[in-house]
């Protein structure tokens, strides 16, 4: 996946700021920055949930940006997990990860289900697939909002901060399920703070602040010296924070 | 027995009473279908669609039924040149009538539901219409059922004004059956316990499908 020159505009605020980014197959990307940053609207520029003001987008080279382009089937490859997590609520675990694969993919009823019975498992949920999304703890829900993104095999998943809403305990679950999936070679974006996941997994970190790529790089440079002022005094209070926690 | 007179003209109250029922059944679930389509093009439609069915709600929530039944029955015949007669026209007024009700409702149970879910279905791949059918009005329809049975409960008593165009509903037989024994206080009352058991039993029957399709593990309280 690829976007070239990418920005969003909202009225007078610049939420996305001439970036341009390739994440190539099996790679896991790691964008961590202030709140408010335009990291989420990023993500959802990639995953054409929203249209970028200006720019382009490709998926596996191909142009989504352009007019015409069949965006249900795009969004089809892009597995997205929500920082609210945003399971359907009246579907059960099952259901949810199913809905995406017999009605986007049109499987048959009995392959759709193995497919999403798989997909759990492959989150630790299977014994929890006939579950309603209230019947179920903050990680077990995200954990099968990763099994909706993941059942339908996609070229690439972004996470928008899958785990901040989310307390100590249930984060270390949903984690290990991410540590999962880098472990199998699954191409991710991933928005997160989890800086020691993010120092063992990410082939590279993007420092983003106000719109736009401050700073990139392989995960030891943050941590040992980031160049830039901004990134360096990031990268302190969150691991001041660490250390409190 | 007081009440022989009643239970004499059986049949013909229980005839009255299944009109009634039937034009309140057509008239509630033709409103829900078409309200369904309403508030879908209300919400997705443009500006043109939705300043239409503005008006057409305006005008079903906003004139008296009965004027409307009137329209129904004298002016459109005349107009179109086919024949309707008055069950015909209680039928299609109490439908459109409905329907401009329960497109509020739904609309708004709709958008209660809408950002996060919509968003979420779209981010698996299904297209707008995949995501009303299949995700938001699923749930809107079950928040819906409450208000429904209201709708259901106000059309039920609306259906008495069929009787100034000729349809012999439950009222009209009754307004017949008191001006023919004079037994005018003994009439209206058991009349008004038949709509009073439908009714009733109606409610019962929502609010045990409001428990049945509850969605496990959320409770709500409003």
């Amino acid at each position: 996946m690829e976007c070239r020159n990418l920005w969003k505009i909202y009225g007078k605020i610049v939420a996305v700021r001439d970036v341009s980014l390739e994440i190539k197959e099996g790679d896991i990307r790691l964008i961590f920055g202030p709140s408010g940053s335009g990291k989420s609207t990023l993500l959802r520029c990639l995953a054409m949930l929203t249209t970028p003001t200006k720019g382009d987008v490709f998926l596996r080279g191909e142009c989504l940006t352009r007019p015409g382009v069949n965006l249900n089937k795009a969004r089809a490859r892009i597995g997205f997990v929500f920082q609210l997590i945003w399971l359907f609520h009246h579907l059960t675990a099952l259901g949810n990860v199913e809905l995406g694969l017999r009605h986007v993919l049109k499987l048959p009823k009995r392959e759709a289900r193995e497919r999403a019975m798989q997909a759990l498992r492959e989150v630790k949920m299977e014994e929890w697939a006939n579950h309603y999304p209230a019947q179920l703890s903050g990680g077990q829900q995200q954990r099968v909002g990763i099994a909706r993104a993941l059942a339908k095999n996609p070229d690439i998943i972004l996470l928008d901060e899958p785990t901040s809403a989310l307390d100590p305990e249930l984060t270390g679950e949903v984690i290990d399920t991410l540590r999962d999936l880098a472990k199998e070679g699954i191409t991710m974006l991933i928005v997160t703070h989890e800086m020691p996941f993010a120092r063992e997994v990410a082939d590279e970190m993007i420092f983003f602040d106000e719109g736009t790529i401050v700073e990139r790089g392989l995960p030891e440079l943050f941590f040992t010296n980031p160049s830039s002022d901004r990134a360096r005094k990031f990268m302190e209070r969150l691991i001041e924070r660490r250390r409190r926690e | 027995m007081i009440f022989d007179f009643l239970i004499e003209r059986f049949p013909l109250i229980l005839s009255g009473f299944l009109t009634t029922v039937q034009i309140t059944l057509f008239g509630v679930l033709m409103g829900l279908g078409l309200g369904i389509l309403l508030a879908v093009g209300d919400l997705y439609g443009g500006k043109t669609i939705s300043t239409i069915i503005k008006f057409y709600v305006e005008f079903f929530r906003g004139s008296p039924i009965l004027i409307q039944l009137f329209i129904f029955y004298f002016s459109i015949p005349t107009l179109l040149k086919i024949p309707l007669d008055g069950l015909t026209v209680g039928f299609i007024v109490f439908g459109l009538n409905s329907a401009g009700y329960q497109k509020g409702y739904i609309k708004g149970a709709m958008e209660s539901v809408y950002e996060d879910q919509m968003t979420a279905a779209l981010s698996i791949g299904l297209s707008k219409a995949q995501a009303i059918m299949y995700v938001v009005l699923p749930q809107a329809l079950r928040i819906v059922i409450p208000p429904w049975g209201n709708e259901f409960c106000s059309l039920t008593k609306s259906t008495a004004a069929l009787l100034m165009i000729g349809v012999r509903d439950l009222t009209s037989i009754g307004k017949s059956i008191a001006s023919w024994t004079f037994r005018v206080l003994e009439t209206y009352t058991f009349i008004a316990l038949i709509y009073l058991l439908w009714i009733s039993v109606v409610m019962k029957i929502l609010d045990i499908l409001y428990d049945k399709v509850k969605i496990p593990g959320i409770e709500i309280t409003a």
